[in-house]
């Protein structure tokens, strides 16, 4: 499941009113997440949840799912 | 019966020569792949096809690189023992120390054997000396194969692949004939998976017969024609023509890589097809693109893609503090990295930084020129699509020179040529002489830019056709691109990568 402060997250920054996100949700199916607005989006989360990533944590998503058990895994630490 | 046939003259036929690769439009290939088809077909088992697959591609890289056969052998046992041993390694740094090991022996071996003379050109030419190129046979398609194992890693790196325990899946994987040359760069997870799947559909069989057809067209009709006839006569001496001259010459060799590249990776996804894989789509109308960045997810986009997966996207990360400066060098850095991956040559160096620069330039200037777009009305109309798409096909036709040229000085006198003589009265007259050309070419981006639905409904056409008759239109296709063949055969432009 997708929480949402992290669909929020996404969702603001890449100036979206609604989008449905879900935990197989790939980033480029996402309206705006392309290849360079990636680091745009991978900071604002980091932001909202005032946390950081390692770059290989976030290499190794590969769907939003995995986004979310990660920034969990973060937060839980 | 048999008598009659000189042996020797078989046997100097099928061995090893530099000059004759065995291209995928040429008749030894054709004739080898047809017996093959059929031996897969009648022997029907999918690990004896494995086996005959790895047997043909062995062959079909010696054939074209001789002994150099052992590199990638090697390079194949090699990094299919890494990828054992970093999926093995718990702890990360040890993953790290195997991952680092693994890309040193790729990309020495790839340095080595691609760009030993042109380091060495370069050293000398900084110092002054002369320079004498070491003889060193360039094993076929090793820029290729090698990004292939390094797929192959990252993805076991990333734990996004858990790799196959069958050795011969991934031995075939590595040297299979119908990507080994020039691409497309498929991945281990989902060509491994289709070995063990073994599915052929009819409408695979359509499909491969249409893309074979395509395939001939686009590079043994379109791209050597223009190419030998025109293209190749104005890059060689352009002084000799008009500016307006040069400048078909420019759109020519736009038109002529695009039927070369395209047209070969047709005919590899065809015949592959044929033998029950799906290779990686490779091209996308490129010249539809309405910006640089979109060419490059329409053109060549196994090896975009692959660049953007390993390459740009962990630089970006690391780089993410820096915000838009940190995008605009990865881009730069990646594009110039893709220049000098097609070739040991300053010009593919600056032909793959003018794209890392024509990225940026876009990257930078986007919230302006959106907002240009707004105050004029435009914003996502036809005009300006249309208007996008003429002026990002000339950023790429432009810097298509940079990539063709054999040296500065023939840079230099196009651009001169193009700005200070261009002699617009010439084109009714270039017309006029140069019938075949001008057909070829309008024939030739008439076909890119009409929609998709024209090219499907040509494939439509292969499909509802029985078996017998798919074979005859096969045959004939064969039959009318050698024709139309020039006396020598002309090489893929991508063998050479």
């Amino acid at each position: 499941m997708i929480s949402d402060k992290l669909k929020n997250a996404i969702l603001k920054e890449l100036k979206l009113d609604d989008f449905k996100i879900e935990d197989e949700t790939k980033a480029n199916q996402i309206p705006g997440w392309d290849s360079l607005n990636h680091i745009n989006v991978i900071t604002a989360i980091e932001k909202d949840y005032g946390l950081r990533f390692k770059a290989i944590e976030v290499l190794k998503c590969k769907n939003i799912g995995d986004l979310q058990k990660l920034v969990d895994s973060k937060q839980n630490k | 019966m048999l008598h009659y046939i000189d042996l020797t003259k078989v046997w100097t036929l099928l061995e090893f020569d530099k000059y004759n690769p065995l291209g995928f439009s040429s008749s030894l290939f054709l004739f080898l792949f047809f017996g093959l088809l059929l031996l897969v077909t009648v022997i029907n088992n999918n690990r004896a096809k494995v086996y005959i697959l790895i047997a043909f591609s062995l062959y079909f890289f010696y054939k074209s690189s001789g002994t150099a056969l052992y590199v990638l052998v090697i390079s194949a046992v090699l990094n299919y023992g890494i990828g054992y041993l970093l999926y093995g390694a718990g702890r990360e740094s040890l993953k790290k120390v195997y991952l680092w090991g693994g890309i040193l022996a790729n990309l020495g071996a790839l340095g080595y054997y691609k760009y030993t003379n042109f380091f060495l050109e370069t050293m000398s030419s900084f110092r002054g000396g002369t320079f004498e190129a070491i003889d060193i046979i360039m094993p076929l398609g090793i820029s290729f194969f090698t990004f292939k194992a390094l797929s192959y890693l990252f993805d076991i790196y990333y734990e996004t692949y858990t790799p196959s325990k069958n050795f011969g899946d991934f031995f075939l994987y590595m040297v299979y004939f119908g990507n080994i040359a020039a691409g497309p760069i498929d991945r281990a997870p989902a060509f491994i998976e289709q070995i063990r799947e073994n599915r052929i559909t009819n409408e695979d069989i359509s499909r491969g017969v249409f893309l074979i057809m395509s395939g001939l067209i686009k590079k043994n009709i379109i791209a050597d024609y223009i190419g030998l006839n025109y293209v190749d006569r104005i890059f060689d001496d352009p002084l000799r023509y008009t500016g307006v001259e040069n400048l078909i010459g420019v759109y020519g060799y736009a038109l002529q890589i695009y039927c070369d590249f395209s047209g070969y990776t047709d005919m590899a996804l065809g015949i592959s097809l044929l033998l029950g894989f799906k290779l990686m789509e490779n091209f996308n109308y490129p010249y539809k693109a309405k910006s640089v960045a979109e060419f490059w997810r329409r053109w060549h986009m196994s090896l975009s893609s692959w660049l953007l997966e390993y390459l740009f996207t962990p630089m970006q990360m690391g780089m993410r503090r820096m915000k838009m400066m940190g995008n605009a060098l990865a881009l730069l850095i990646t594009f110039t990295i893709c220049g000098l991956w097609h070739g040991p040559s300053w010009n593919f160096v600056i032909w793959g930084g003018l794209h890392g620069f024509f990225m940026v330039f876009g990257l930078i200037t986007s919230k302006p020129r959106a907002a240009l777009l707004a105050k004029l009305k435009l914003t996502d109309t036809k005009i300006a699509g249309f208007l996008k798409t003429i002026i990002t096909f000339h950023f790429v036709a432009f810097a298509w020179i940079f990539f063709r040229a054999k040296d500065f000085k023939i840079i230099e006198d196009m651009y001169g040529q193009i700005v200070n003589f261009f002699k617009p009265g010439v084109f009714p007259q270039f017309i006029q002489s140069y019938q075949m050309i001008t057909a070829m070419m309008v024939i030739g981006y008439l076909f890119h830019f009409l929609p998709e639905k024209v090219s499907e409904s040509g494939y439509k056409l292969v499909e509802k056709s029985p078996l017998l008759v798919k074979s005859a239109m096969l045959a004939f296709m064969i039959w009318f691109a050698w024709q139309f063949m020039a006396a020598d055969l002309q090489p893929f432009i991508y063998f050479q990568f």
